[in-house]
């Protein structure tokens, strides 16, 4: 019973169903909004909101949140954190319908989870680094950028995912 | 006709409700390819797990045709869709330092929240260091304005860059797309079985 | 074990008709003879405007609306420099034909709260200037009908109604004559009539209304 269930939970949709659903989701977007998706544009509000509402002085005087804040409007007002909103809800739904809400640290059985731990964290410090410096993640950059055929995002995708595999060999004890 | 927020033909205060429903079918959709556990993602990297290859090159073919065709029917405006502007120093090195970050971590912010969802305590961890990573990105933006800021090459498309119509580009995008599927059965089919 | 080798096959044929699905889209795309696309009114709604007669203004009609001071109302001459400079009706600005898309003046023809009207010697180049603004997509440009030989002949000689006329012809004279003293008989030179031209030496600070412009979206991760 519980090996089936533990069967069940890995079953997930073909990747090309999903790549299809992904594309037709992104011309919806671009057709109704005139924008692509993204995701880490939602963080960075919510850390501008935190350092105006902690350190006001700090965030207005600092150049690159000054950027964010002029208006009287909360920077959390934005499309990406609507959006960012609306994706925590739905992968909670998938994985509800398909049993795969646990508490867990996912890790490969030859490392510790602590060690699985520092390194997420240290992982989405440089990436959350790197993001904003390239202006975009993945999703937002890559992806959408893609499916315009922008330039930038082309550069982008092709800079992550080829660094990617040249480091990949100095994380692999993490992973294999 | 067109992107129909842009154009007025939706009110504007439906932006902000489509924009969660989209968010909703993006979280599903991630959520549901498996994205949101960490050694499937590094797959790739690895070769023993495809799936974002595949997702990634599938979405980013489907909609790179269906928006061109959207435009040659007139349903759409091409021009006024948005194109991120082009940094070339600072999309190098950001690809850089997100490629390391995505290996050490596992994760990317959109597939992290997906993690976050379903509890996933590291897709949390690594959530809070992105966080971190903006932060610390804010504080050093004295320094880092000149390599963040350099070269703007405007917002052009690769159409504009390579001087190449872009239904020729579509066309290879599509081909590399299905060389690329087959090669990544092939090498799956060789590497060692992970089991996770 | 033979399902499972059946299972396959089937397998790979099906991607293999997927994947040229997907290629013959692209490949389509490519082949598809390519249309050059209008910016502005398609050629049917252009015919139709063209055709209709509302956008003639007549000088009765125009000077009513000068008398009455009508703030919404801005006054193009399409003439060129010379003969704007020799005379013209009063707040008119000038815009010759040929600058007609030129950027400064741009905006005062491409919005939506005032309503221009343009006018020429007769209204044939005033009507050229409403073509090429219609087919641009502008909403508010009318045309002074007859133009400025027109506006001479029933303002400042207006025709005097027979006795057998009825009412309305004659209140059409008199009102007429009042335009005529209005207006001051006989501006030819800019100084002859200093009040008229100096009450509105320039036109009306015109703010580019908010109008239907294809603002670029935002976007961005």
């Amino acid at each position: 019973m519980k090996k089936e269930d533990q069967f069940k939970s890995r079953v997930y949709w073909n990747p090309y169903f999903g790549g299809f659903l992904l594309g037709l989701l992104i011309i919806f977007t671009f057709y109704i909004t005139g924008r692509g998706l993204g995701a880490s544009g939602a963080l960075k509000s919510v850390v501008v909101t935190t350092t105006d509402v902690i350190a006001t002085e700090h965030a207005h005087s600092n150049k690159y949140y000054s950027q964010f804040l002029d208006s009287d409007d909360s920077p959390m007002n934005n499309w990406l954190v609507f959006e960012a909103l609306g994706m925590l809800f739905g992968a909670f739904v998938s994985g509800a319908i398909a049993g795969r809400l646990k508490l867990k640290v996912e890790h490969s059985p030859k490392i510790t989870s602590t060690r699985r731990l520092v390194f997420a964290l240290v992982g989405g410090a440089l990436f959350g680094f790197g993001a904003q410096i390239a202006r975009g993640c993945t999703s937002g950059a890559a992806l959408s950028g893609i499916s315009v055929l922008s330039t930038g995002g082309f550069i982008t995708m092709l800079s992550i995912f080829g660094s990617g595999f040249l480091v990949a060999y100095l994380f692999r004890k993490n992973w294999i | 006709m067109g992107p129909l927020i842009p154009n007025g033909l939706i009110p504007i205060e439906w932006n902000f409700v489509i924009s969660i429903l989209i968010g909703f079918a993006f979280g599903y959709i991630l959520e549901a390819s498996g994205f949101s556990s960490s050694r499937k993602l590094v797959g790739v990297f690895y070769g023993y797990d495809f799936a974002v290859l595949k997702v990634f090159f599938t979405a980013a073919a489907v909609a790179v045709i269906g928006l061109y065709y959207m435009d040659y029917l007139n349903w759409l405006d091409i021009s006024q869709l948005y194109i991120q502007p082009t940094y070339l120093w600072a999309a190098i090195a950001g690809g850089f330092i997100m490629g390391t970050g995505f290996l050490a971590g596992g994760y990317c912010p959109g597939t992290s929240l997906a993690g976050v969802a379903i509890g996933k305590i590291d897709a949390i961890a690594f959530t809070v260091g992105l966080m971190i990573g903006i932060f610390a990105f804010s504080e050093l933006y004295e320094v880092l304005e000149p390599l963040f800021t350099a070269s703007n090459l405007g917002n052009p498309t690769l159409a504009d860059s390579f001087g190449i119509s872009p239904y020729m580009l579509i066309l290879g995008f599509s081909l590399c797309a299905i060389i690329a599927f087959y090669v990544s059965d092939k090498v799956r089919a060789k590497v060692k079985k992970v089991i996770y | 074990m033979s399902t499972d080798y059946k299972f396959k096959k089937f397998l790979t044929r099906r991607y293999q008709l997927l994947a040229s699905v997907l290629v013959l889209l692209a490949v389509g795309l490519v082949l598809l003879p390519k249309r050059i696309k209008n910016d502005g009114v398609s050629p049917e709604l252009f015919v139709n405007n063209v055709l209709s007669d509302e956008r003639f203004i007549s000088s009765d009609d125009l000077a009513d609306r000068m008398i009455n001071k009508d703030p919404s109302m801005i006054l193009v001459d399409v003439r060129s420099k010379n003969e704007f400079q020799k005379f013209t009706l009063p707040g008119a600005i000038n815009v010759p034909l040929e600058n007609f898309l030129n950027e400064e003046t741009l905006p005062y023809l491409d919005q939506n709260i005032y309503d221009i009207v343009l006018f020429s010697n007769d209204n044939f180049f005033a009507n050229e200037a409403w073509l090429i603004g219609n087919r641009l997509g502008f909403n508010n440009l009318y045309v002074l009908k007859g133009g400025l030989n027109d506006w001479f002949s029933t303002i400042f000689n207006p025709t005097v109604p027979p006795e057998t006329a009825n009412k309305e012809a004659f209140d059409l004279y008199d009102f007429r004559k009042a335009a005529a003293l209005y207006f001051g008989i006989g501006v030819y030179e800019k100084e002859s009539a200093p009040d008229v031209r100096n009450a509105s030496p320039k036109p009306k600070k015109v703010t580019p209304a908010p109008k239907k412009k294809k603002a670029a979206p935002e976007g961005g991760c």
